[in-house]
Formats: structure tokens, C-alpha cells, sequence
């Protein structure tokens, strides 16, 4: 692996230089002085079969493919995809000839002497033992294989073995796969150490005593797992692994870092893994839900996956630049945490290693390209969710519509009260005269100024609804083709009173055919500083129109439809799809720049993984199904990779992010497959019952003591001999102590929370949002509540190897240092919460101080403690209770009272809830 | 063979972790050696082989020979005029008031100028200074005095004309979020020499942080532990450092002592060698709660310091920063990033006039940044410490006329295509001034200098091999330059 490491390391040093060295391969003189060699392994044609995957693709991995590969085809030649590699080069010569490695060019280049001639160029030649599997391998017929991770799952056999340890078929591959490399499977865990681990695993901190007990007094271990599945808890637990992969956080990124309003995306996730939604259909509503047939609110709100992505408010930044930035990172996230694949080189160049051609990236990033959202300040397009009276409105309003216009008109209506779209954002005007955009985000109008806003399907539409400010009197007019075209409406505007917010009207429109300019044109006889805006704009909305009518009915409903669109109601940025006369097209980007726009592209999939399924929509939808297909190597495999390492610590491929070429060997491939399969199938993409099924397992189930021999012959476990014995989550580590101190709030869903957190932390310039410490009760709310801040986020977080969110990460590093001990040790939430489990212990011991200790330690770690660590505490105890005696202003600063027992036992608990057995999930 | 060592480390280490730990030697043991125990039997399959999770800080060595110890970056965020400041432009003054010409806007892009502005001379006096004759203001007339120690950058360009995104650029190599920052590549790449201070440390001055946030001291796809620590000058030097009120240093020697015996006899339980790092983990933990706030006090320094830098200890200042920033260097800190926020001189306010508020914040620099140069010199560090002054871009040579219409004070724009930075000390060659814009100061017309450049210049000081200090992460290798970056040459000699 290190060899690798640093072949790796060259190979991207050249790769990303392309300059200098380029060198033809020319393919001339022929030598002979090696012909005997490649006779002589023609001769072992009858020999073991050579793998491509196994034998072939890492030498080509390591020595070839960073010249003739994705990035580079020096020569012309390159090795990357099978036609390449079986056709000619520049010197007309073909590299491979299935059958005949003696005629096969690419063996010959490989055994020159010249060493101008010879390849890997100007490295050190392969070894024998390489140039010979490759010339067997071609011998052989030169079998190509896709990568194992790009080929669909199949079903496993399940390995013929048997032991009294095994409990289930997990076990049969994993018993199977120790043996091979000489390890024994471990006893089963203790009762203690099991019923914590199953609880930090599904729930996320330690269970109730009553939930406990079903399996430590009634044996009954699968009642408690169901039991613990089936907590409402379980959700929270789970969604916190998924905001990593979504990018989640409540504010929207880059300079200005703003609040945004996402929070019931967070829910959505909660509820959808509590309901155990099957995972296809958890992907598709994610990835689709606002193109599924007549999509609910909840639909919509899982499209707030992909809303997740920043959003720039910065003064003079190019929206269109950071809108692509948003598209990119949705083409990256869903490849990286849906299908463990690393896609972002292919933006670039065809990807070195993997077979993803460059434009291939494109047409999948015209999957969303086509979504309404422009890098607004309001984040457009929302979700607005009206409250229950208001929901009754707009259903009465329906109904009536369905009486007076068409489904189609009806459809339009609505849901333009719901999501303001599809309307035309005023940044996107251009052409200005005494305009300009206001903050580089909406338009403002200064005295006798016009902009234009290109290519406005005016067709049929009646009314223009839109959304402004106005700072003084004057003539607001819209004009067609050109400043002085045909006036299509006037506005004229007489201000009464300053109202500094922003308004929406209606205006009638003159008849216009087709897709037009249109410019805005405004004056004002009051205005006299030339310099002043006289009115500003958010977006524009053409529309057929409320139904026309004159009866006092249509007076009414034309209220209720005002009213609710008027109505100042909560929203959440969802994805909406461009209408026709909305749609982007999609360009490659020569090199990965957005600004250099090569051929254009339609969506579509990459060729090496199968086509979209027959009868599908080419749009997100069609994307959905395509990976939610049986056929869809990568989908299944990577969730279920990263179920395996929430609960064992390290996946079956340990590169969560990559199953590609280039990623970790999986450590038992037919196990993840196996897996994967069942999870497709006979759980029905049940969430719940994989982890059921792993949690069920001997394997799970063992204990995670580590032997001299199993430390020396697996050191981190890969082959899993042993149970999981890692570090808690920074989630994990404020819940359990929230939770064992008797504090955790269960309130469950709504807006992030501010528990205690030093001052000065939250410093972002032109943003005067503050901290503001949430109430009592609301401090003890689990981690995933916590208001979460992209460029400043929750300090012990962040200590406990946090991510940022900037973008997605689909797995975290645990590291070990100082600064996470000092947390613990010193952070006020913790203090506080010792004293919490001080009182707690202190009560269930009725009020006996060194039993209280006993208490806190169980309560701790679910263990009851020993002789010797209890001499250890009691100690501790009886030395910190000399000093307190003798100090009442310490004893009052740290327990708030007088009594020094007490503040011996807060410290006593702080101190245990340091202990590695309380932070670590053994 | 190497089974009789591991276990002949473990064993020692069991022995030296029992009991007493604090009382015993103190030193000795801890994290390092640990780590280098712990990476001897590693299967580990991480392919970045500089991390290793036990030990992340462990102190490794560069490519080749550094001629630089310590960097102390200065960034004043916002941007700093050059033109105000250290390119001198007769020129641009003889067209003060004028029509910016056409040739200057066509095809070009500005964050707020609008239309046609004006072009607006420099507010400062230039003079020429030292042996070396460099051209700096009248608003810097400390600085001027060491003027011979410095080698300037005139001609840096990027391609970022936003703060944050510029930010970005200059301190991750990339303008978008998420790539690890310079202090963190440093940080993987070398290790820590000191174990009782966070290895790699921000300072931020002038009331907010940096418009790019945290990021731009952010470890991206690094493991965190590499990321960056903010000190604060008020509340804790360091987040948590303090021991809660009512926990003395004896309680909480026991309190460690205890939590260390506890873990030791889960060691012998489980046999989880992860456990020793906790305990070493504790113990670093215990000392850095020593040395950090000793260190991080500038209250002991003597009177004639305070005087040389105008600290005024207990307030939030740069120049108490810059103090802090010696004091981190002479232990051992490798990386310290000092922010100043308040530079972005547009003109729309009195405080961002190039011919007010900017003269003051040179004033609130000027003197700490002299003595910091004259005080590393007279303790024999200034050779091994690089100091790199800049900000994210330049300022146009036209005046800002935000959404076309003139700006209430004298200000200027964004601008990516020109500005200086300097660097001294840490084996730079001193007195020269490399690179040139055209008479206007608009543009560079030689000598330019990218952001990645920068940062290769700064690695090739610090002993590093930009191209080869790498971390695997999305199937790529990444590097702090991206796929740019090349030595300026003409400055390390």
C-alpha cells in the first residue's frame, strides 16, 4: 500500500502537469533481443488463470494509466477503456491482440532495451513476475473486466461452513474470511458491554433502564434490538450521519453566511428513517420528489437535499458562477455519498483510473442543471408552508378552481402560491441605463432608467404578478423589444407612507406573442438626486391570470388568492424544475471552467454503467429510478458499506467515498454483496432490517477484547475476529452524556437550538446574527439540534472531528488530541452536565456520597465497577473532599452551594466522564 | 524483528503509563513516542501515509533542508490599497479626476464599479528608503525604517475579486470551501515540535473574522485535528484551556491522574492499544493547560517590548497579536496566520477612505510589525522566521462608483489584477523588489506572481517540495497549489 501510495502521488504529479513532458511514443525499431522471453511465457499458456482485476488492473493502475489513461493518451494510446487499449497508437502498431502477446505492441514496449523506447518512460522497467501476468493475461485472450464495484450485484453463494459460533449467513462469509487469514472469531461480548453498544449503534446514547432490561434480567437480545429500533430516537441517531453526506447546516455558506431555513429537511430525514422508508424510495424523493406525480409538501421538502448547497450573498459576486458551484456540488455529493464513486476529476478530464469519460460528467450534470434556483438571496424557489387555517384556504380555493379554469391553469395557480415559481428573478436583468443590480442582487432603478430581461415567454399571458420595493413617486413602465417599444403595462406610483419592505402587485399586460425582450423603463418628476433608487425588484411572474369574472364570488376567491400570497409564512428552498421557456442548455467545460463552455450536452448517464431504464423521463426522476434500479451496481453497496461502518467502525471498503479502482480492496467483498443483494431484494431497501440482520450476527455480537495474536495479525480489525471497539461521534458523545446525567430533553424536530457556548465565537462580517443561548429546557436537546454554522460551527463539534459542511463528506476521520480531552474536561456544557449526574447519582443512592459514585460510574458506562477502580474514585473522592472543606468559595464556584461532598462528586463524575470506557463504544 | 520492538515499546510504555504518571518524569513519554510505536505495526490502509491517526502530530521532516523554522502570515483582510501603500504611480496622479479609459473596462469585470469611473491618484507621498531605495509611503513610517529587510511582490495577480473567495485562494489554494488551508498542509506535513501548544495558530484582530470564516484556517478534507486553533484575546487564550471555576490545578492533576489508572486498567482488560493513546492523549491534554496560558500571556513581557510594539496588554489589538505571534514562535509554534479585518477601502464610509480610514490602520499596524521584524532580529529568530504580509487582492487605480454613481469618499474597488505583498526573514533575500505594473498600476507587466506561487515560495521555505506534499482524497491527489504554483525564485536566492 505504501508503493501504491507513492506511485499514486508521482502519477498525480504528472497527471496534473501537462505541459512539459510530452513525448511521442513512437513506435519504430524493432528488436528482438526479447522475443525469447515472450516465447518462453507463451509456453505457461496453460497455467492459472490470470484476473484482471485482481493481477492486471493494478500494474496497469500503477505504471500506465497516468500517460495512457483518462487525463493523458501519449502516443494516442491509452489503456484506460477496453477499445482503446485493443486499438491502435499513433505508430499504427495495436497494443493489445487478445491471444498473442507476442504480437501485442504493448507487451514489446514493455522489454526494449532502448531506453528512450521502453516502457514506463523513463522509470524503472516492470519486474519480471509483472511483464509475465501481463503477458499470460494477453496469452490468455485478454479477458477485460469492468471493476468488481461496476458490475451489479449477484446473489452469494453462501460459504459451506459450520461452528457452533455462527449465528447467521453474515457469519458464514465473515468465520470464512478470519480462517483465511489464520484468525479466530471472539467469545460473544459481555451482557454490559453488548446492551451499550446496541443502543449507542440504533439510538445513539445508552437506553432506559426498563429498555435495558429486556435483554440484561429477560436474555431477550432481539426484543431489545427491536425495541431500540423502533424508538423514535433511532431516527435522530441516523439522520445524523446522513446531514454529513447532505452538507446540512442552517446557514447558507461564504462571506455573509447567512441564516437559512432548512430545518424541516432535517425532519423529513428523521421521520423517513423512524417510518423505515424503503431506501429507494428515501433516494428518490430526495433526488426527485417535486417531478413525482402531484408531489405532497413532504416531497417537496426531501428535494431539500440538494438545497443544501451554499448560496453566495456576498456583494459582487457573479450569481450565474456561484448557481454552476451549487449544480457541480450536486453532481459531486450524488456520486460521492450515493454511489461511493469520486467523480469530481472527471469535471476536469476523463477520470484517470475509472471509466468516466469527461463529457460524460456534463450530461449527468445536465441532470440538474434545470432546476429554478439562481443563487437568490431568498433562496428561491421555497416552499411555503402555510399553517392549517391557511391550508383549509387553499384548498377551498381549489375547489373552486376546478369549477372555473382548467387542471392545467388550476395546477398553476396553486402551486405558484405555494413555491412563487415559475417567476423570472430580477438579477437576471441586464442592459442597464441609471440601473444596476443592488448588491449584486436585485434589480434597482435610479431616475430615467432602463434594464432588460431577456427571452420572456409572453404567449397568452394576461397578467404580470411581481414583487418590489418602491422609494419614491413615479412611472414604472415594461416595454417591448426595445426602451421605446410598445408599452406592455405602467405602474404609476404614488407613495403615502414609508414602507421600506417589499410589496406585490398585479398589472395587466398588453397582448405580446412569443419569446421577447422586455426592458424596464422608470421615471419619476421627484427624484432629484440622480444617485438614488426609486425603485428596486425581486422577480417577475407572467401568468394567465386569476380566472376573470365579475360576480362577487370572484372578488372573494381573488382575496383568498391575495391573501395567502401575501401571507408572511415560513418557506424552505426546495428543487423546482424549469417550465418549458425556462430550460438551460448544458455545456462541457473545457478543463473544469465554467466560463469556457465546449460542446453541448443532454443528460444522460455514463455509458460503463448501463443506460437510464426504457420508459423512463430523461430528467432527476429518470435519474432516481436509473439508480435506484436493480441494476445500479453502486447504489446498494455503498449504503450498505456505510451501515456496516457506522456500526463496526470502518466499512467493508474502508473508502466510503470511493468503491472505485482506487479506493481501499474490500475486505470481504462477497459479504458486501451478498448484503447488498439481500437489501435490494428481500429487505426491500429496509434500512431497518439490515441493521437488524448485522446487529443479529455473531460477528456483531462479539466481544472486543484484543488479543496479542489478533492485534499482531490485524491490527485494525479488517477481518473483524473481534466486535468494534471506537471512539464515540461528537454527536454521540453530547448525547450519552445528556442522556446518562438524566437531562436529555426527547423534544423531537423544529428549529435548531443554541446550547451554552464560550463568547466571540460567532464573528461573521456584515451579519449582525448573534448567538442567543436557547432556554432552559431547550440546552439539553440532542446534538443534531444544534444550530449549525457553516463558517463557525459548533466548537466541541468540530474538536470531536466534526465536518464543516461546506460540502458533502461522506466519511470522518477520527483523530486524537488534546483539544477533544480539554472539551470534556473543562467545556461549561460538560461541567454542567457532571453536576447533573452528580444530583442524579446522588438521588438513586438516596443521598450516600460514595455509593453516588458507584451510581455515576454505572450509569456512566453500564458496568458495575470494580475494587480496584472504585479505590481509585473513592480516592480521588476523599482528597478533592479535604480541599472543598477547606474552601467554601471553590466548593460554591463549582457546585453552586456549600456543601463540599457535593463538589467532590461533581468532580468525580466530571472525571468519569472522561474515562475512555464512557467515550468509547466498546 | 520487528514484533520484538513493538512488543519491548509496549511493555515500556505499559510500565511508564501505570500510576503516577505526573509525578514520575513528566516528559519522555507522551504522544511522540507513542506515535512512532503505534506506526511501526500499522497495517494502517490509509494511503496518506504522513497521517497517522494515533499520533497525527508527531513531528516528521520536510523534503529537504528548511531555511525557515516558523511562519507568521500577516493578511489584513479586506485588501489593502498598493497604491497607497508601496506602488508608486506619478503617473496615475497627472490623470487624477479623469475618464477611466476604455481599454481598462473592456471585457473586464468589477465587484462594484459600474459605467465609466474616474481615475483617482494615490493619497499617500512616497519616498524612497534604506540601502535598497524602496518606495514606501508616508502611511507606514515605522516600516520604512526597516525597509532593507523586506523583498516585495509588486506584481501579484489573482483571479478572485470577492473577498471570501479571494481569501480562499490565497490561503487554500482553491476559491471554493472545503480544501485544507496552508497552516494545515504544514501542519500534516511537519508535525508539531511542541506538544504543550496547538501547533498551528490563528490570531484575529479588528473585531470580526476574515470574510471566508473559519475556512481559511479550516482543515477541508484534512482530519481536523490539522486545522487551525484561534487563540482569543479575550475569555480563553484557547477554547477551554481554563480549568472550571471551583477545579484547581491539584484537583485536577488527581482528577487526570485517576481518569489515566481507571484507563490503564481497562488497557489491561481489553488490551486496546487505543487506550494508551487516551492516556497520552490526557497528559497532553494536563500540560497544554500549563504552557498555553504562559505563553499566551504578553503581560510578563518587560516594559521596553510593550513600548517597541505599543501592546497595551488585556485589549484586542493587532499589534498584541503580533507580540503573541514572537512569543508562539520562540516555542516552537510552526504556523502562526494573523487576520486583521478593516481594510476594504471602498470609500462608502469614512473608515473605508483611502485618505482617512486606511491612514489609520496603517497606524494600527505600522510600529507592531517594525518592532516584530527588529525584535526577532535582536533574539536571533528573524533568519529562521518567515514573515509574509499581503491581502487577498489589490485596489483599482480608479475610484469606486458603486452602481454608477460616485462614492461619498475616496475609494477604490476590487482588484484582482495587481497589488503587492511582501515577505522578510526565513532565508528570503532581503532589499529587493521584484516584478512591475504599468504606469497606472492597473496592470503587471512583469515579474507576476499567482497565490499558488506565493504558497510555493512559502513550502520551499519551510523545506517542502510543493508538488509532492499530497493528500489522497476523491480519488485524487491533492495538493495545497492545486495543479499550479512555482517558487518565485528571484526571492530564495
Amino acid at each position: 500500500m505504501e508503493i501504491c501510495f507513492f506511485s499514486k502521488l508521482k502519477s498525480s504529479y504528472i497527471v496534473h502537469r501537462f505541459s512539459t513532458l510530452y513525448k511521442n511514443m513512437r513506435f519504430a525499431k524493432f528488436i528482438l533481443v526479447f522475443l525469447s522471453f515472450v516465447a518462453v511465457s507463451s509456453c505457461s499458456f496453460f497455467q492459472e488463470k490470470i484476473d484482471f482485476n485482481a493481477q492486471v488492473k493494478p500494474i496497469i493502475n500503477k505504471n500506465c494509466i497516468a500517460c495512457h489513461g483518462g487525463v493523458k493518451k501519449q502516443g494516442g494510446y491509452s489503456l484506460l477503456f477496453k477499445e482503446e487499449a485493443f486499438s491502435k497508437g499513433k505508430s499504427g502498431k495495436v497494443g493489445i491482440v487478445p491471444g498473442d502477446a507476442s504480437a501485442s505492441e504493448f507487451i514489446r514496449r514493455l522489454t526494449l532495451g532502448d531506453p528512450d523506447e521502453r516502457m514506463p518512460h523513463e522509470k524503472d522497467p516492470l519486474s519480471s513476475e509483472e511483464i509475465e501476468i501481463l503477458t499470460k493475461w494477453i496469452d490468455q485472450g485478454a479477458e477485460w473486466q469492468e471493476h468488481w464495484a461496476y458490475i451489479p450485484v449477484k446473489k452469494q453463494d453462501i460459504p459451506e461452513v459450520s461452528n457452533d459460533w455462527i449465528k447467521n449467513d453474515i457469519d458464514r462469509f465473515v468465520f470464512e474470511n478470519a480462517e483465511k487469514h489464520n484468525l479466530k472469531p471472539s467469545e460473544r461480548a459481555s451482557n454490559e458491554d453488548l446492551v451499550r453498544r446496541a443502543a449507542l449503534d440504533i439510538i445513539g446514547f445508552p437506553a432506559e433502564e426498563k429498555t435495558r432490561n429486556v435483554f440484561l434480567q429477560k436474555g431477550k437480545y432481539e426484543t431489545y434490538i427491536d425495541s431500540l429500533l423502533s424508538s423514535p430516537s433511532y431516527g435522530e441517531k441516523w439522520t445524523s450521519m446522513w446531514l454529513d453526506m447532505a452538507r446540512y447546516a442552517d446557514t447558507k455558506g461564504y462571506e455573509r453566511d447567512g441564516k437559512r431555513n432548512i430545518w424541516r429537511y432535517r425532519d423529513w430525514l428523521i421521520k423517513a428513517f423512524n417510518e423505515d422508508m424503503p431506501y429507494d424510495k428515501f433516494l428518490t424523493e430526495q433526488l426527485a420528489g417535486d417531478l413525482l406525480p402531484n408531489p405532497s409538501e413532504n416531497q417537496y421538502i426531501a428535494t431539500a437535499f440538494h438545497r443544501n448547497t451554499m448560496t453566495n450573498d456576498e456583494g459582487g459576486t457573479d450569481n450565474e458562477e456561484f448557481r454552476t458551484a451549487a449544480v457541480l456540488d450536486r453532481v459531486n455529493t450524488t456520486w460521492e455519498t450515493l454511489m461511493g464513486t469520486s467523480f469530481s476529476c472527471v469535471q476536469c478530464h476523463s477520470h484517470p483510473y475509472d471509466p468516466f469519460r469527461h463529457d460524460e460528467y456534463y450530461k449527468f450534470l445536465a441532470f440538474f442543471n434545470n432546476s429554478r434556483d439562481e443563487d437568490t438571496n431568498a433562496e428561491y424557489p421555497v416552499w411555503r408552508h402555510f399553517d392549517e387555517k391557511q391550508k383549509a384556504e387553499l384548498t377551498n380555493l381549489s375547489s373552486w378552481f376546478s369549477k372555473t379554469v382548467s387542471e392545467k391553469e388550476k395546477k398553476e395557480l396553486i402551486s405558484f402560491l405555494q413555491t412563487l415559481q415559475p417567476s423570472h428573478n430580477s438579477l437576471k436583468c441586464d442592459d442597464f441605463v441609471n440601473a444596476e443590480l443592488n448588491d449584486t442582487k436585485w434589480l434597482a432603478m435610479r431616475n430615467h432608467s432602463s434594464a432588460r430581461l431577456k427571452s420572456v415567454n409572453l404567449e397568452g399571458k394576461k397578467k404580470l404578478i411581481m414583487q418590489y420595493k418602491d422609494f419614491a413617486n413615479g412611472a414604472f413602465e415594461i416595454r417591448l423589444d426595445n426602451p421605446k417599444g410598445k408599452v406592455l403595462t405602467r405602474l404609476n406610483i404614488f407613495k403615502k407612507e414609508e414602507n421600506k419592505g417589499w410589496k406585490t402587485i398585479e398589472l395587466a399586460l398588453e397582448n405580446a406573442q412569443g419569446v421577447r425582450d422586455i426592458y424596464f423603463v422608470y421615471s419619476s418628476s421627484v427624484l432629484d438626486n440622480p444617485n438614488a433608487n426609486g425603485i428596486m425588484f425581486d422577480w417577475f411572474y407572467f401568468t394567465e391570470g386569476f380566472p376573470a369574472g365579475k360576480t362577487p364570488e370572484f372578488a372573494q376567491q381573488k382575496q383568498k388568492f391575495w391573501n395567502l400570497l401575501n401571507a408572511s409564512v415560513e418557506n424552505t428552498p426546495i428543487m423546482y424544475e424549469n417550465p418549458e421557456g425556462f430550460n438551460r442548455k448544458t455545456h462541457v467545460f473545457e478543463r473544469g471552467s465554467w466560463l469556457s463552455e465546449g460542446k453541448e450536452v443532454v443528460a444522460g448517464v455514463p455509458a460503463s454503467l448501463g443506460k437510464l431504464p426504457s420508459n423512463v423521463p430523461n430528467n432527476r426522476l429518470g435519474l432516481a429510478m436509473w439508480m435506484t434500479s436493480k441494476n445500479n451496481p453502486l447504489v446498494a453497496r455503498t449504503m450498505v458499506n456505510r451501515v456496516w461502518e457506522q456500526l463496526f467502525g470502518m466499512g467493508l471498503v474502508e473508502t466510503l467515498e470511493d468503491l472505485g479502482s482506487q479506493g481501499a480492496t474490500p475486505t470481504n467483498k462477497e459479504l458486501l454483496d451478498h448484503l447488498s443483494y439481500k437489501f435490494m431484494t428481500e429487505y426491500k431497501w429496509s434500512v431497518k432490517t439490515l441493521i437488524k440482520e448485522i446487529m443479529l450476527s455473531a460477528t456483531y455480537q462479539q466481544s472486543s477484547k484484543v488479543t496479542p495474536d489478533g492485534l499482531e495479525k490485524d491490527p485494525s480489525n479488517r477481518y473483524l475476529a473481534r466486535g468494534p471497539r471506537v471512539r464515540l461521534s461528537a454527536e454521540q458523545i453530547r448525547d450519552q452524556a445528556l442522556a446518562i446525567s438524566g437531562v436529555l430533553n426527547p423534544e423531537m424536530y423544529g428549529s435548531p437550538v443554541m446550547p451554552y457556548q464560550p463568547e466571540g465565537i460567532w464573528s461573521s462580517p456584515y451579519n449582525g446574527e448573534k448567538w442567543v443561548k436557547s432556554d432552559k429546557s431547550r440546552q439539553y436537546r440532542r446534538a443534531i439540534y444544534t444550530f449549525w454554522k457553516r463558517t463557525s460551527p459548533y466548537p466541541s463539534m468540530i474538536s470531536f472531528d466534526g465536518v464543516g459542511r461546506e460540502v458533502c463528506v461522506s466519511r470522518r476521520i477520527r483523530t486524537n488530541t488534546p483539544l477533544q480531552a480539554l472539551v470534556t474536561l473543562n467545556d461549561s456544557v460538560y461541567v454542567d452536565i457532571s453536576a447533573k449526574l452528580a444530583q442524579k447519582a446522588l438521588n438513586v443512592s438516596k443521598k450516600n456520597y460514595l455509593e453516588s459514585i458507584k451510581t455515576a460510574y454505572m450509569l456512566a458506562s453500564g458496568k458495575k465497577i470494580t475494587k480496584e477502580n472504585f479505590i481509585i474514585l473513592s480516592t480521588l473522592y476523599q482528597k478533592t473532599l479535604n480541599i472543598y472543606r477547606k474552601d467554601k468559595q471553590k466548593t460554591k464556584a463549582l457546585s453552586g452551594g456549600e456543601n463540599p461532598e457535593m463538589a467532590a462528586l461533581i468532580l468525580v463524575s466530571n472525571t468519569i466522564l472522561n474515562l475512555d470506557e464512557v467515550i468509547t463504544k466498546s | 524483528m520487528e514484533k520484538m520492538i513493538r512488543e519491548a515499546f509496549l511493555r515500556h510504555l505499559e510500565k511508564d503509563t501505570r500510576r503516577n504518571f505526573l509525578k514520575g518524569s513528566f516528559l519522555g513519554l507522551g504522544g511522540l513516542a507513542l506515535g512512532s510505536m503505534m506506526s511501526c505495526n500499522n497495517d494502517k490502509k490509509t494511503i496518506n501515509s504522513l497521517f497517522d491517526p494515533q499520533n497525527p502530530l508527531a513531528p516528521k521532516s520536510p523534503h529537504f533542508a528548511p531555511k525557515a523554522k516558523s511562519v507568521i502570515y500577516l493578511h489584513m483582510a479586506g485588501a489593502p490599497s498598493q497604491l497607497e501603500l508601496f506602488d508608486y504611480k506619478p503617473e496615475l496622479a497627472k490623470l487624477d479626476g479623469q475618464d477611466c479609459p476604455q481599454s481598462f473596462l473592456e471585457g473586464k469585470k468589477f465587484a462594484f464599479i459600474r459605467g465609466v469611473p474616474k481615475m483617482l491618484a494615490s493619497q499617500a507621498v512616497f519616498k524612497q528608503h534604506g540601502q535598497s531605495g524602496a518606495l514606501i509611503s508616508n502611511y507606514l513610517p515605522h516600516l520604512s525604517t526597516v525597509a532593507d529587510d523586506l523583498s516585495f511582490l509588486k506584481a501579484v495577480t489573482t483571479d478572485q475579486f470577492n473577498h471570501a473567495p479571494a481569501q480562499l485562494l490565497m490561503q487554500t489554494g482553491s476559491a471554493r470551501l472545503g480544501r485544507p488551508s496552508m497552516g494545515s498542509w504544514v501542519t500534516y506535513g511537519l508535525g508539531s515540535e511542541n506538544n504543550n501548544l496547538p501547533a498551528f495558530v490563528v490570531l484575529t484582530s479588528g473585531g470580526n473574522n476574515p470574510d471566508a470564516g473559519k475556512s481559511v484556517w479550516g482543515s477541508g478534507f484534512l482530519p481536523s485535528v490539522y486545522q487551525g486553533v484561534q487563540c482569543r484575546s479575550e475569555g480563553d487564550p484557547v477554547l477551554f484551556i481554563k480549568d472550571p471555576d471551583g477545579i484547581s490545578r491539584d484537583i485536577r492533576k488527581a482528577s487526570i491522574e485517576a481518569i489515566n489508572e481507571i484507563n490503564q486498567n481497562e488497557y489491561k482488560a481489553y488490551g486496546d492499544p487505543e487506550i494508551l493513546s487516551r492516556i497520552s492523549q490526557y497528559e497532553m491534554a494536563y500540560k497544554m493547560q500549563i504552557s498555553a496560558p504562559e505563553v499566551m500571556d504578553i503581560k510578563s513581557e518587560p516594559a521596553y517590548i510593550h513600548e517597541m510594539y505599543g501592546t497595551k496588554p488585556g485589549q484586542a489589538s493587532f499589534a498584541n497579536n503580533v507580540l503573541l505571534a514572537r512569543k508562539l514562535v520562540e516555542n516552537g509554534v510552526r504556523f502562526i496566520q494573523l487576520y486583521d479585518w478593516g481594510w476594504d477601502t471602498h470609500g462608502t464610509s469614512e473608515d473605508g477612505a483611502i485618505d482617512i480610514g486606511l491612514i489609520n490602520k496603517c497606524r494600527s499596524v505600522d510600529k507592531a510589525i517594525t518592532a516584530l521584524i527588529l525584535d526577532l532580529k535582536q533574539r536571533g529568530l528573524f533568519d529562521e522566521t518567515l514573515i509574509v504580509w499581503g491581502g487577498e487582492f489589490g485596489r483599482t487605480p480608479m475610484a469606486e462608483n458603486r452602481e454608477g454613481k460616485p462614492n461619498a469618499f475616496k475609494g477604490r474597488d476590487h482588484h484582482a489584477e495587481a497589488f503587492t505583498m511582501w515577505m522578510a526573514g526565513g532565508g528570503i533575500k532581503p532589499g529587493i523588489s521584484y516584478g512591475e505594473t504599468d504606469e497606472l498600476g492597473y496592470s503587471a507587466i512583469s515579474g507576476k506572481v499567482s497565490p499558488h506561487d506565493i504558497q510555493a515560495t512559502i513550502m520551499n521555505q519551510l523545506g517542502f517540495d510543493h508538488e509532492k506534499l499530497t493528500f489522497d482524497f476523491q480519488g485524487r491527489s491533492f495538493r495545497l497549489t492545486d495543479v499550479e504554483g512555482k517558487v518565485v525564485k528571484e526571492l530564495v536566492g
